[in-house]
C-alpha cells in the first residue's frame, strides 16, 4: 500500500479536528487532556523561539532580532500552513509604524502582507527594500512571485532578469522557467529547469523541493503523468513538510482518477483547510463514510473565516461549493471575487469550471481572455474552456 | 507561486510534536447579553492562545489538561478582564467571573469564561461601548468576534488592533420583548426564592387532607374526592397571588416602602408558622386567609428583587406586570408539579409521615434558622 514518507515520520495526527462547537462543558477529571500543543515547551524549536522572544522583549527596537524572530515564525507558518505564526511574526514588527520601519525589515513585512493577500502593500515594501539594497535576490524573487499571482508576466520577467546576476544559476533558471511555463513556452521551460536541477545535485533540499514541485506540474501539463509522479515522489522523498506540495500532489492524484491514493496521502492533514478540501473531494469520490464529517468541518471553517471578515481561501471555498455542495452559482460568485486579486492557473481553472457548471459564459470570459493572452498550456484547462465556449454558443 | 521563494529559507520541523488541530488564525468569541434586567458575558478564548500568553502547560508535556487549566483560572480571569472594558451609556461596568467551562471550536479547545457585568442601575441601556485589547500585543492578527444580544436584537462586530474600541447604539427593545424579559425574571425569582416556595408548599401540604375530629384528638385524614382539594388549593394560591401582587405593585411604584429587615424576618416567620400549623393545626379551613395575610409581606420581598433589577422608566407598568405574570407562572408550575403527586400519595405512609409530617418539621426548622439569621445579622448591623 502507498505510504508517503511524511506519514512514516508524522504519525498519530488527527481526526478530532472535525469537532463542531457544542455547549460548554465542565470536564470531570483533572487528568483529562483538553488540548495538544503544536510544539512542546521543551522542544528545541520552542526553546529557541522563546529565548528570541525574551531577547526582543528586552530590546524591542532591535531590528536584527525582530527580523530573525519574524522570519522564524514565517517559516513555521509556511511549513505548517498555520496562520497563528503569521500573527506572532507581525507582533515582532509592532514597534515600527508604517513609515518608520527600516528597509531591512520591509522584506519580512512584505512576506507577511502577501500572505494576507495585501499584494500592493507587499510590492511597495519590497520596492523600498530594493532601493536600500538593489542586489537583494530575495526581494526581487518575491516581487516576481507576486507579479505571477497578479498575472503580470512582463514585470515578473523584469524581476527575474534583475536577480540573475546575484543568484545561483538554478535559482535564476527557476524564476525564468516559471514565467515561461505560464506564457506559452512550457516545453522549453521544462527542459531548461530539469537540466539545471540535474547540474546542481548539491542544491539545498528546499530548493530541490520547489523545483521538483514545479517540474511535476509542468510534466503533467505536457501530458506525461508518469514523469510528473516521479517528480512529486522525489519531492516527497526529501522529507520536508510542505503544504503546497501535498496540495499539488493531491490534486494530481484526484485528476488522475486515483482518489484512494489521494485520500491515503492526505488523511492525516485535515487540520489544513487547503488539504482538507482535497481529502474531502477524494473521500467523497470513494463514497467513504468519513466524507460527510469532512464536508461539515470545511463548512464550519469557511463560516469561521467569514466571521473574521477574511477570505484567504476563496479558491478553495469556490471548489468546495462547486464539487461538495453542488452550488455552481455560489461557487461562481466566489471564483469571480477570487479572480480579482489572484490570477494563477488554479484560480483560472475554478472560475472556468464554475462558469461552465452555472452556464454563464460571460462570467468566464476574463479567464478565456487570459488563456488567449498568456498562451498558458494545459490540455485539461483548454478543454474546459472549449466546453464553455461551446456551451454558451 | 505565492510561496515560491521560501526555498531560501531553512525549515526546522518536529513532526512528533505536531498538533492535531485545524489551522486558523487566532479568534476569541465574546458574547455580551444586555437584558433590561441584567448584563452577562461569555468569552471563549483558545487554550492555545492562553498558553502562548500565560503558559498553561505546567509540566511541559505538550498537552493541556483540565487540572493544568484549572490551576490557572484566576490568572486567566484577571488577564482577560484586564483587557476588556465595557461601558453602558458612558459608565464603566465592572466584570466579575462567574464560571470557567470548556468548549471546542474547529481549531481546538477553548476556555469558556462566563462573567457578570455590573453597570449600575440606570436602565434601559441605549449605548454599549466595548474596548478590547486581548492578545493584540502578542498576535496582531488576533480578532475578537463580538456579539451583543439585547432585547431589541443582536449586534455583531470584529474587534481588531485597528478598531479595538467600538460602540453600539442599541435599538429600542420592543414592548413585547421587554414584557417577556421581565416575565422570565419573575419565573426565575420565584423558582430560586426558597422562602416563597416553602411558604406555598407548607400551605399546600395539608390540602390533600381534611381534619377529622376523633374521640381524643383531631387528626389529618386523606381527602375523599379531588374537587374539594382543588378548590382549597385554588383559594390559597389566588389569595397568595392577589396579596403579593398588591404589595409588589405598591412597593415597586414607591407608594409604600417597608424596611427590608422587617420584611425578610416576617417572611421567615410566616414560613415557620405555616409549617407549624400543619403539625399542630390552629387554622384549618381558612388557610387562604393566612396565605393572603402573609402574601402581603411576600409581595414586599419580590419588590426588593425587582428593585435590584431596576425598572425601565418608560415601561414601568408593563415591566411590573410582566414580572408579576412571571411570578405567577412559576408559582403555578410548582403547584402543578406538587398537587397531582400529593393527591396520588395522600394515603401512603410515605406522604403522611415522611413528606407531610417530616417535611413540615424540616421546613419549620429551616425557617427558624432563617429567622435567627436575619435577626442576628440585623442586630449586628443596624441600618
Amino acid at each position: 500500500m502507498f505510504l508517503p514518507p511524511l506519514r512514516l515520520v508524522c504519525v498519530s495526527l488527527l481526526s478530532v479536528a472535525l469537532t463542531v462547537s457544542a455547549t460548554p462543558r465542565l470536564p470531570s477529571t483533572d487528568a483529562q487532556i483538553l488540548e495538544r500543543l503544536p510544539i512542546r515547551a521543551t522542544d528545541p524549536v520552542a526553546r529557541e523561539l522563546r529565548s528570541l522572544r525574551a531577547e526582543l522583549t528586552a530590546s524591542p527596537k532591535n531590528h536584527v532580532l525582530a527580523d530573525k524572530l519574524a522570519r522564524r515564525y514565517f517559516d513555521l507558518a509556511m511549513a505548517e500552513g498555520d496562520p497563528r505564526y503569521i500573527g506572532y511574526a507581525e507582533a515582532a514588527l509592532r514597534p515600527w509604524d508604517s513609515g518608520s520601519i527600516p528597509p531591512t525589515l520591509r522584506v519580512i513585512r512584505a512576506l507577511l502582507s502577501q500572505y494576507k493577500h495585501n499584494f500592493d502593500g507587499a510590492l511597495k515594501d519590497l520596492a523600498i527594500a530594493l532601493e536600500a539594497d538593489p542586489d537583494s535576490v530575495e526581494a526581487h524573487a518575491w516581487r516576481a512571485a507576486i507579479f505571477m499571482v497578479q498575472a503580470n508576466y512582463a514585470e515578473a520577467t523584469t524581476e527575474c532578469t534583475a536577480l540573475a546576476p546575484n543568484a545561483s544559476e538554478l535559482f535564476a533558471t527557476g524564476c525564468v522557467a516559471y514565467v515561461e511555463a505560464t506564457t506559452g513556452k512550457l516545453q522549453n521551460a521544462y527542459v531548461r529547469l530539469a537540466s539545471a536541477l540535474k547540474r546542481h545535485p548539491d542544491a539545498t533540499p528546499n530548493s530541490k523541493l520547489w523545483n521538483l514541485t514545479r517540474l511535476a506540474d509542468m510534466a503533467r501539463r505536457l501530458g506525461d503523468p508518469k514523469t510528473a509522479e516521479k517528480h512529486f515522489r522525489a519531492a516527497l522523498g526529501l522529507g520536508i513538510t510542505d503544504n503546497f506540495l501535498l496540495a499539488a500532489f493531491g490534486d494530481f492524484l484526484i485528476e488522475q482518477k486515483r482518489p484512494a491514493e489521494a485520500a491515503a496521502l492526505l488523511k492525516d492533514w485535515a487540520r489544513s483547510d487547503t488539504l482538507l478540501l482535497r481529502l474531502a473531494l477524494a473521500e467523497r469520490t470513494l463514497a467513504l463514510p468519513t466524507a460527510g464529517a469532512r464536508i461539515q468541518a470545511l463548512e464550519v471553517r469557511f463560516a469561521e473565516a467569514a466571521l473574521r471578515g477574511e477570505q484567504l481561501h476563496l479558491q478553495e471555498e469556490a471548489r468546495f461549493r462547486l464539487y461538495l455542495k453542488a452550488d455552481p452559482r455560489g461557487a461562481l460568485r466566489l471564483a469571480i471575487q477570487n479572480w480579482k486579486s489572484q490570477r494563477e492557473p488554479r484560480d483560472a481553472a475554478i472560475l472556468l469550471e464554475a462558469a461552465l457548471a452555472a452556464r454563464d459564459r460571460a462570467a468566464g470570459q476574463p479567464v478565456l481572455d487570459w488563456l488567449m493572452q498568456s498562451g498558458y498550456e494545459d490540455p485539461a484547462l483548454r478543454s474546459i474552456a472549449n466546453a464553455l465556449r461551446a456551451a454558451a454558443g | 507561486m505565492k510561496r515560491v521563494l521560501t526555498l531560501a529559507l531553512a525549515l526546522v520541523l518536529v513532526c512528533a510534536a505536531r498538533s492535531a488541530l485545524a489551522h486558523k488564525p487566532s479568534d476569541s468569541y465574546l458574547a455580551i447579553t444586555v437584558g433590561d434586567a441584567r448584563f452577562s458575558g461569555q468569552w471563549d478564548i483558545a487554550l492555545r492562545d492562553l498558553d502562548y500568553a500565560l503558559g498553561l502547560d505546567s509540566d511541559g508535556d505538550g498537552k493541556i489538561t483540565w487540572g493544568e487549566l484549572r490551576a490557572k483560572h484566576a490568572e486567566i480571569a484577571s488577564y482577560a478582564s484586564g483587557r476588556l472594558k465595557v461601558s453602558a451609556d458612558g459608565r464603566r461596568c465592572t466584570l466579575a467571573p462567574t464560571a470557567h467551562l470548556v468548549d471546542d471550536h474547529s481549531d481546538g479547545a477553548y476556555e469558556v469564561l462566563q462573567f457578570s457585568i455590573e453597570c449600575g442601575r440606570q436602565k434601559p441601556v441605549r449605548e454599549v461601548e466595548v474596548d478590547y485589547t486581548l492578545f493584540f500585543d502578542l498576535d496582531p492578527s488576533h480578532r475578537g468576534m463580538l456579539r451583543i444580544q439585547h432585547p431589541g436584537g443582536t449586534r455583531t462586530a470584529i474587534l481588531s488592533p485597528d478598531r479595538p474600541k467600538q460602540s453600539f447604539a442599541l435599538a429600542e427593545p420592543s414592548r413585547l420583548a421587554q414584557f417577556i424579559d421581565y416575565g422570565r425574571e419573575g419565573i426565575w425569582h420565584i423558582l430560586i426564592g426558597f422562602d416563597h416556595i416553602l411558604f406555598l408548599i407548607s400551605l399546600l401540604l395539608p390540602a390533600v387532607f381534611f381534619l377529622a375530629h376523633g374521640r381524643s384528638s383531631r387528626q389529618w385524614e386523606p381527602a375523599l374526592r379531588f374537587a374539594p382539594v382543588f378548590w382549597d388549593v385554588l383559594k390559597i394560591v389566588t389569595a397568595f397571588t392577589l396579596a403579593h401582587s398588591v404589595t409588589l405593585s405598591l412597593a415597586a411604584l414607591s407608594v409604600i416602602s417597608l424596611p427590608t429587615r422587617l420584611v425578610e424576618s416576617t417572611i421567615a416567620f410566616s414560613v415557620m408558622l405555616a409549617a407549624l400549623n400543619n403539625l399542630w393545626p390552629v387554622v384549618v379551613g381558612r388557610r387562604w386567609a393566612v396565605a393572603f395575610g402573609f402574601g402581603l409581606v411576600h409581595g414586599f420581598g419580590f419588590a426588593s428583587v425587582l428593585a435590584d433589577l431596576g425598572l425601565p422608566r418608560d415601561a414601568l407598568v408593563l415591566s411590573l406586570v410582566g414580572f408579576n405574570v412571571g411570578v405567577e407562572i412559576g408559582q403555578l408550575a410548582i403547584v402543578a408539579a406538587f398537587l397531582p403527586i400529593a393527591y396520588a400519595l395522600r394515603r401512603s405512609a410515605l406522604y403522611r409521615r415522611m413528606i407531610f409530617t417530616g417535611g413540615s418539621a424540616l421546613i419549620a426548622l429551616i425557617a427558624a434558622i432563617w429567622m435567627a439569621e436575619r435577626v442576628f445579622v440585623l442586630k449586628l448591623m443596624p441600618i
